[in-house]
């Protein structure tokens, strides 16, 4: 569904993806790890066009996205969703605005069939009640909650999380992460930057080492966290463990 | 010299015409300020120099040079061009004077929303426009808005200068009328009381709208 063949990207002078080769099927979940700095933001940024690439191409469903093309760029974004270490809400509307949003501005919905779909996303994030609230006066997770809602909201074909839990403090962490794999549970394709290790071994279909730029290694779980066949892998997770 | 106050009240009506041509003056300038700053504002932060480098060149003028000066050349130079009379080009000159203090209070503003609320946005597949105006635009008013209040009665009092190019507000008309009965003073404390009660009902605005608006989610 997603199929990334030879990333490159710099940043001047920088070379932060080397060469990612990366296929995500539909309803697969994948977790990639790796030391901070070693370019997994920047992967998931790419992959939602928020950061250009100078070398190889990214398809989704089958269709090569221009990265030039702003109308293309806007279409593809409307289908795959964000999750941002931060949440990014919107915090000048309520919760219920923020799921709405993007259906209405950009898919034309109408606000009542909206309002509808939105309770609904709200509904399945545990946040119903809090519909009306602000931002504001929500929780680190109670916000991550409603950033997920509204990626949902868009109804699309894969999300990606960038380090979702990362912000959060330890106690409101377990929240989010039961939302995710209630997601992941029902089949939604999903890209996630993490270091909840234990989270990756129970919910990935595939772990995806990266190190400088590159994918050193990638495997079931099972293959990455217990048998790990690179020098590179094995020292990482001894040191996160 | 006494202080008349007895004068206060007998020549309080007199002021009543000029008092409302220095809210005429004031609105226009301060409407066309906002639009002249919001458009600039934007070129401002424009990465293409066709827009940013004009932005510039005009702040960069307006910002250095005494709005006196730019009221009195306006003036001169509309009244030769266009044929404009004296009313017209004190609120064009205080438009043009505000509009490169508003643009620079919009663009702290607008910069100040954090790129994150962009990216979000764009993320959901919203266009640069949608963006702009549906989440960075509403946030970046709503921070603007102390900054506002604050070049908004700069420029009501400003407004004065307008006395130089033969507008009879409020201080032209307090030292002609000065002039005339020697109550100077007394005229000046009139002129002094209306730009007073004015600036008063600004502030006053300005923070109930602050007021009402942390009310409604989040600053
Ligand atoms: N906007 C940017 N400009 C310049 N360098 C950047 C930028 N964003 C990230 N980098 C650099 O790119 C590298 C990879 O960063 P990132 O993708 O954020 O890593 P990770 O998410 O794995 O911690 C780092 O060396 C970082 O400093
Ligand atoms: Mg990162």
């Amino acid at each position: 569904m997603i199929t990334i063949k030879e990333l490159e990207k710099w940043f001047d002078q920088l070379h932060v993806l080397k060469g990612i080769d990366l296929t995500v099927n539909p309803s697969e979940v994948v977790v990639i790890i790796g030391a901070s700095g070693s370019g997994k933001s920047t992967l998931l940024r790419c992959i939602n066009f928020l950061e250009e690439f100078q070398k190889g191409e990214i398809v989704i469903e089958g269709k090569v996205i221009n990265q030039q093309d702003e109308k293309m760029i806007n279409e593809m974004r409307s289908r795959v969703g964000m999750v941002f270490q931060h949440f990014n809400l919107f915090p000048h509307m309520s919760v219920l605005q923020n799921v709405i949003e993007g259906p209405i501005q950009v898919k034309g919905m109408a606000q009542e069939e909206a309002v509808k779909m939105g309770r609904c996303y709200l509904d399945e994030v545990g946040l119903l009640d809090k519909e009306d609230a602000y931002p504001s006066m929500l929780s680190g997770g109670q916000k991550q909650r409603v950033a997920i809602a509204r990626a949902l909201a868009m109804e699309p074909l894969a999300i990606l999380f960038d380090e979702p839990t990362s912000a959060l403090d330890p106690e409101l962490v377990g929240e989010v992460l039961s939302v995710m794999k209630n997601l992941a549970r029902d089949g939604m394709t999903m890209v996630i930057v993490t270091h909840e290790m234990g989270f990756a071994r129970e919910v990935a279909d595939r772990v995806v080492y990266m190190d400088e730029g590159l994918i050193v290694e990638q495997g079931t779980p099972q293959q990455v966290f217990d048998s790990p066949q690179k020098e590179r892998t094995q020292s990482f997770l001894s040191r996160v463990r | 010299m006494t202080y008349d106050f007895k004068a206060l009240m007998d020549f309080f009506p007199y002021f009543l015409p000029a008092a409302w041509l220095t809210i005429v003056v004031s609105f226009f300038g301060i409407v066309l300020g906002v639009v002249l700053g919001l458009l600039t504002a934007f070129a401002r932060i424009s990465s293409k120099p066709v827009f940013n480098l004009p932005a510039r060149f005009y702040i960069f003028v307006i910002r250095g040079t005494p709005l006196l000066l730019q009221i009195l050349f306006l003036y001169y130079s509309l009244r030769g061009i266009f044929n404009f009379e004296a009313m017209t080009s004190a609120i064009v000159a205080l438009g043009v004077h505000n509009g490169a203090y508003i643009a620079e209070i919009f663009r702290g503003a607008i910069q100040s929303i954090a790129v994150g609320q962009m990216e979000a946005a764009r993320s959901l597949g919203m266009t640069y426009r949608k963006a702009i105006l549906r989440i960075v635009l509403p946030q970046a008013f709503k921070r603007a808005i102390p900054s506002l209040g604050n070049q908004f009665i700069i420029a009501l009092k400003d407004s004065s200068l307008a006395s130089a190019i033969t507008i009879k507000e409020l201080l032209l008309k307090a030292q002609q009328l000065g002039a005339s009965n020697f109550k100077m003073m007394e005229m000046l404390t009139i002129a002094a009381f209306f730009y007073l009660f004015y600036t008063s009902i600004f502030t006053w605005l300005f923070h109930k709208i602050e007021v009402k608006l942390s009310a409604s989610g989040n600053a």
